[in-house]
């Protein structure tokens, strides 16, 4: 990798002392690897804090069981327990850690920094990213972040509690009696949060370059997997988009620490400080605009590369090439482009004035043509397919209905009229949870199905994979379609007691509220135990992992879905350096079922039969020259 | 393995990796820089007080904008010199850099101290409208003489700067629910004098058993033993009436059997009832460990504590509380601010009577500033300077605005309701007389003395000049700061971007510095290498030069 090592060309005799091959690793493989891990470890962490909240929204004068409990010391109990039952306190901190947690540590780094680290290198033909030492600070950094932001739940303060958007000026407040203001979870957040960015940062740098630089030869831009495209236009949305929020976390935290007031409007007065000591003159609205200058765009940084994993995954099991790559590829650029402008449909409800709101609406609107054209291709893909209904397939299949669920339900929300009702209610959490837990941790299982005999040599068991899927499936919808309903009825998202204070209980009674609220509070019990369900059997999931690991069944060749894609050309698992020889790309990704080759696979690397060919001379032949490598290499790439 | 295009660019992108990874990385900081400019412009289109305009010494700003353009200029020929492969001047070239890079760092430094110390007061209360009249300068040092402030040295031990609050202490007590912020304690302990004892007022009992007894002195390892016992006892309650709760709801569960849905309110009903039972059955169970630790001193004695320290909302004249909840009783006594004042602000009063439909000047005549009666500490004073002072800047405004009206033009409101510091100077040169000051005026030898003064250089001088002196009265402060974050959103905003802007220079510095001291090595195994490094870091230089030339009309001039 450097200068001296120029002579040796081969690495593979080079024996790494155990801590570097695989925990300070260089190599993209193994960092993926860490980032799933760690990932994997903190959704279950924040999985953890809402089955703790769906409890207290379902029973709350009812202590927590024990086998939720038997966590916390008895000291912290005492502290944050109301004689066991969670307290309003309480629950807002696991509220705004579980957004935290599962989209900033858990989803992101899943889908864009673990598939993306394994696969795009693997996909293009690299050896392995452009900068692999940035990579492995890019994860650290990572863990960093994330243990900072977790720790706090054992301080003193507890950890951060103003929602996971952490609006100021609630937010600036929030833990001011602690004198040290680092010792603070609100501000441990913060700091959090920035390493967090930092390592987007390196993260995404490292993407786009070596996406730009390293593919192999021959893999010109409309010849890049669709995986790939997606993760280009991830990183450059977590590169463009993330910095914002960043100069946001900065200045909160300078009002925090040098109590400055970039978000404290003059005037504030909280109840147990009185007006409190400070300049004034700042902009609550301010920060909304660059939290959700990031915040929008993330929606896509969390969507895409769950797309990406389906979009591979439907090809390779329906036998036929993949619908509309082209469109798809503009739709996802196009996609990435109008993410930028559509931030403020998270705040009609600030007051920004009708002409903003309906810039912003007509934005909002014009984005789902990307999202459709990219859903409808995948649904497409399927028709006439001879679909093997393997582990993947079945995920896959799956994400398409439920994110289609997740996004239609989203059109009200753009639409800033039902936005006044709907805004803050159980129906955007249930939107947003459409899309993101059925939808894309679905695509990301598939994922996870589709290269785990790459990673490791061996499938997963089907029939644990089975009894992960089904219950998961059904759960998965008794736990978020109640939301929807009771959204509509006007439950706010935020009632850490579900609702139980303002039920009406005389029939007859004036308060109209309080009767729907009564008609629809027994879905509570619903949704938690659909909840408790869904963990229970995630248990299927965590045993195939580890148990196909040691004995699942062998693969028999270094390409066992019979793919076309790059990543399946490398021995399995692949080796420091992933390919024995440098990779020649000489046609399109998806070579499926073509009829003038005889597999019903025609893999991106392998050699066109050119002595015969010229020699026929037939017109079948004649089509395959423009995907003769050299002719591509120069023109080709002036995309 | 070897990753392809380290040194040699890609045929068809015509780039080596690493300056696609600038550039991405240089993308990436404009939306971060992006980010932190629509704050300022944000902050300063809604701002609710007069904005701070060409408040900043020009000078060291001005300085630095060159320094760094001529930094990027010798990075630039530092890389030609390694494309070259001329070492020597390499080497010399990007010691220039470096050294404008510390150039800049120092003056930025001079800049951020000379702010760190200097202090601004804005009143509070008044008529007709709230006075919001802003007192700058140096904050005096002083101590303690009985209950009173004196003057005091600079280098006195027992001095300190006159902003704090003192309050004679007679007891403390700590909130044990959280535990107390060590550096409180001790600073309590540290200022207690010799001979003052300060003990715990009553037994500490948990559950009969006396765990401290009356009269324990306090320290810090026993306020752990305190909190430690609280902490034991509050957890063993709540394990009693956990238990008790989860045996209440088994009971509804099971033996009542009302699990149907949509019966959650009869469960809540039975629950209410049985918990009325449960609460009789561990009520004698419970350990009941007070929630606090009262401390009896047993000879009042004045404490000094830092505003900050107590939120103004918890401030009384008997009674403070920390903001770890601890608790001191006594008496508030008087805890004036004495300051030398080198520049009285009337701009936001004025815009205050605008908005209220009243004249400005009349709002100003009935500030504090100008009618309170003069009082020191060592300092005599037979009258009001700053009202003389008023009185001159009136003088000079008259002959300013006629000067300004033959050019078609007005004064400013910065013209009109500020004194800045060098005018301060001037009117104290001329003895404070208005008639003086005119005179002065009118011959153009007002800013003569000092207009090419580089002592003040950052600021007011206060070792060169003399300031008029006031004690302003704890009850007369609005609202308190140096020049730091906390004053207002500009200089929130000019630290937050100058300082992060001041991180880069000195990240960049330190990769160029390594370039420099540790690349010698790789310029002879592969100065292509090299070149391409220094050109990466030279990209990043030149952004960070960027931001600057931004900044700089932004902050300082406009």
């Amino acid at each position: 990798m450097s200068a001296e090592s120029h002579d040796h060309h081969d690495d593979h005799h080079h024996v790494l002392p155990w801590w570097k091959k695989y925990l300070f690793s260089t190599d993209h493989k193994t960092i993926g690897i860490q980032y799933g891990l760690a990932a994997g470890a903190f959704l279950l962490f924040g999985f953890f804090l809402m089955i703790v909240m769906r409890w207290s929204i379902a029973y709350p004068h009812e202590p927590l069981p024990g086998y939720l409990s038997w966590i916390f010391t008895d000291g912290w109990k005492a502290r944050w327990l109301d004689d066991g039952k969670v307290t309003g306190d309480t629950y807002n901190m696991f509220g705004a850690m579980h957004g935290t947690i599962m989209v900033f540590l858990g989803v992101v780094p899943l889908g864009f920094a673990a598939f993306g680290n394994y696969v795009t290198p693997l996909q293009i033909g690299a050896p392995d990213m452009a900068f692999p030492k940035l990579n492995m600070a890019s994860f650290w950094v990572y863990l960093a972040g994330g243990l900072i932001m977790c720790m706090s739940f054992f301080m003193e303060s507890g950890a951060a509690k103003s929602g996971w958007t952490n609006y100021s000026p609630l937010a600036g407040v929030a833990d001011r009696q602690i004198v040290n203001q680092l010792l603070a979870g609100q501000t441990q957040w913060l700091i959090g949060l920035v390493l967090l960015i930092t390592s987007s940062l390196l993260g995404s740098v490292n993407f786009v370059t070596t996406i730009i630089q390293l593919r192999a030869k021959g893999l010109t831009w409309m010849r890049l997997p669709f995986f790939v495209w997606a993760m280009l236009v991830t990183g450059f949305l977590l590169l463009l988009a993330f910095p914002p929020l960043e100069a946001a976390g900065i200045m909160q935290l300078m009002d925090r620490m040098a109590g400055s007031s970039f978000f404290m409007p003059s005037g504030l007065f909280s109840k147990s400080d009185g007006v409190l000591d400070l300049s004034g003159s700042g902009s609550p609205l301010l920060y909304q605009h660059l939290f959700w200058f990031l915040g929008h765009p993330e929606v896509y940084v969390l969507l895409l590369p769950a797309i990406a994993c389906v979009a591979e995954i439907i090809p390779a099991n329906t036998r036929k090439p993949l619908w509309g790559y082209k469109p798809m590829v503009w739709a996802v650029v196009i996609l990435g482009f109008l993410s930028f402008i559509v931030w403020a449909h998270h705040m009609y409800l600030t007051g920004m004035g009708p002409v903003i709101s309906t810039f912003f609406q007509t934005t909002t609107v014009l984005i789902s043509v990307p999202s459709v054209i990219l859903l409808t291709s995948m649904i497409i893909s399927l028709w006439g397919g001879s679909i093997r209904f393997t582990m993947p397939m079945i995920w896959a299949a799956a994400f398409l209905p439920m994110f289609g669920i997740g996004g239609l339900t989203g059109l009200p929300l753009a639409f800033n009229l039902a936005d006044l009702h709907l805004h803050d209610t159980y129906y955007v959490i249930g939107h947003f949870h459409y899309v993101v837990a059925p939808g894309i941790l679905f695509g990301l299982f598939a994922g996870v199905y589709h290269w785990y005999p790459k990673m490791t040599g061996r499938f997963m068991d089907n029939t644990l994979g089975h009894l992960h899927f089904w219950p998961s499936l059904v759960a998965m919808n008794f736990l978020f379609f109640p939301m929807l309903t009771q959204g509509m009825a006007g439950f706010h998202r935020r009632w850490y007691n579900g609702g139980e204070g303002y039920i009406e209980k005389d029939p007859e009674g004036i308060n109209i509220f309080g009767q729907t609220v009564a008609e629809n509070i027994h879905l509570n019990e619903v949704m938690t135990t659909a909840a408790f369900a869904l963990a229970l059997f995630q248990l299927p999931f965590l045993i195939n992992m580890v148990v196909s690991y040691f004995w699942g069944k062998k693969v028999t060749s270094d390409n066992p879905w019979d793919a076309t894609t790059l990543e399946w050309a490398t021995p399995t698992p692949p080796g420091h350096g992933n390919f024995v020889t440098d990779p020649s790309v000489y046609r399109g990704p998806y070579e499926y079922s073509r009829p003038d080759h005889d597999k019903d696979y025609f893999p991106q690397w392998e050699e066109p039969k050119r002595s015969t060919e010229q020699e026929s001379d037939s017109p079948a032949e004649l089509a395959p020259v423009a995907d003769d490598v050299e002719s591509q290499s120069g023109e080709g790439e002036a995309h | 393995m070897e990753i392809p295009f380290v040194v040699n660019a890609r045929k068809d992108t015509g780039l080596f990796n690493s300056k696609v990874g600038i550039w991405l990385f240089l993308a990436s900081e404009v939306t971060l820089f992006g980010g932190l400019f629509s704050g300022y412009l944000f902050l300063r289109l809604f701002a609710d007080f007069p904005w701070p305009e060409r408040t900043l010494p020009v000078l060291p700003g001005l300085i630095n904008t060159f320094v760094l353009i001529g930094s990027s200029v010798t990075v630039v020929f530092a890389w030609a010199a390694l494309k070259m492969r001329e070492w020597r001047k390499f080497q010399i070239h990007m010691s220039i850099t470096l050294a404008c890079a510390a150039l800049f760092m120092v003056l930025k430094g001079i800049e951020y101290n000379a702010k760190f110390h200097h202090q601004a007061v804005r009143l509070s209360g008044g008529s007709p409208v709230e006075d919001f009249a802003v007192i700058e300068g140096h904050v005096h040092k002083v101590k303690l003489e009985g209950d009173h402030l004196v003057h005091a040295d600079k280098n006195d031990q027992e001095a300190f700067y006159a902003n704090q609050l003192i309050f004679k202490a007679e007891s403390v007590t700590f909130a044990l629910k959280r535990p107390a912020h060590e550096a409180y304690l001790q600073m309590i302990l540290d200022q207690a004098p010799e001979g003052v004892e300060i003990t715990l007022a009553d037994d500490y009992k948990v559950g009969g058993e006396v765990i401290l007894e009356k009269g324990e002195p306090l320290s810090v390892e026993m306020m752990d033993q305190l909190e430690a016992a609280y902490l034991d006892a509050i957890s063993k309650d709540t394990k009693i009436r956990t238990a008790f709760e989860k045996a209440s709801w088994k009971w509804i569960r099971d033996e009542k059997g009302v699990t149907e849905q949509g019966t959650y309110v009869v469960e809540m009903d039975l629950w209410k009832e049985r918990r009325k039972e449960d609460v009789k059955n561990y009520s004698p169970l419970m350990l009941r460990a007070p929630a606090e630790a009262e401390f009896a001193i047993s000879a009042p004695f004045n404490l000094r504590l830092d505003p900050d320290d107590v939120p103004p909302g918890l401030r009384g004249d008997s009674q403070m509380t920390l903001r770890d909840d601890t608790v001191i009783k006594g008496q508030l006594l008087e805890s004036p601010i004495v300051m030398a004042v080198d520049a009285i602000d009337f701009r936001h009063t004025a815009m205050r009577a605008e908005k209220e439909g009243i004249d400005p000047m009349k709002a100003i005549e009935s500030s504090w500033v100008l009618t309170h009666q003069p009082k020191g500490h060592g300092v005599e004073h037979s009258e009001n300077t700053l009202k003389k002072a008023w009185e001159c800047h009136q003088a000079w405004l008259s002959f300013e605005t006629e000067r300004l009206e033959k050019k078609g033009r007005k004064p400013t409101d910065q013209d009109k309701y500020r004194i800045n510091w060098d005018q301060m100077i001037a009117y104290q040169q001329l003895d404070f007389d208005p008639q003086k000051v005119r005179s002065a005026s009118d011959d153009g030898t007002l800013y003569e003395t000092h207009l090419f003064d580089l002592s003040g250089f950052a600021g007011a001088n206060h070792d060169k000049h003399h300031f008029p002196e006031v004690e302003i009265p704890r009850e007369k402060v609005g609202f308190e700061s140096t020049f730091t974050p906390k004053w207002n959103t500009y200089y929130a905003i000019y630290f937050t971007i100058t300082g992060l802007h001041g991180l880069h220079v000195i990240g960049g510095a330190i990769v160029l510095g390594y370039y420099l001291f540790f690349g010698r090595k790789m310029y002879e195994s592969n100065p292509e290498w090299l070149a391409n490094r220094v050109e990466v870091g030279g990209l990043f230089w030149h952004f960070v030069d960027l931001v600057w030339i931004f900044l700089f009309p932004i902050l300082y001039l406009m």
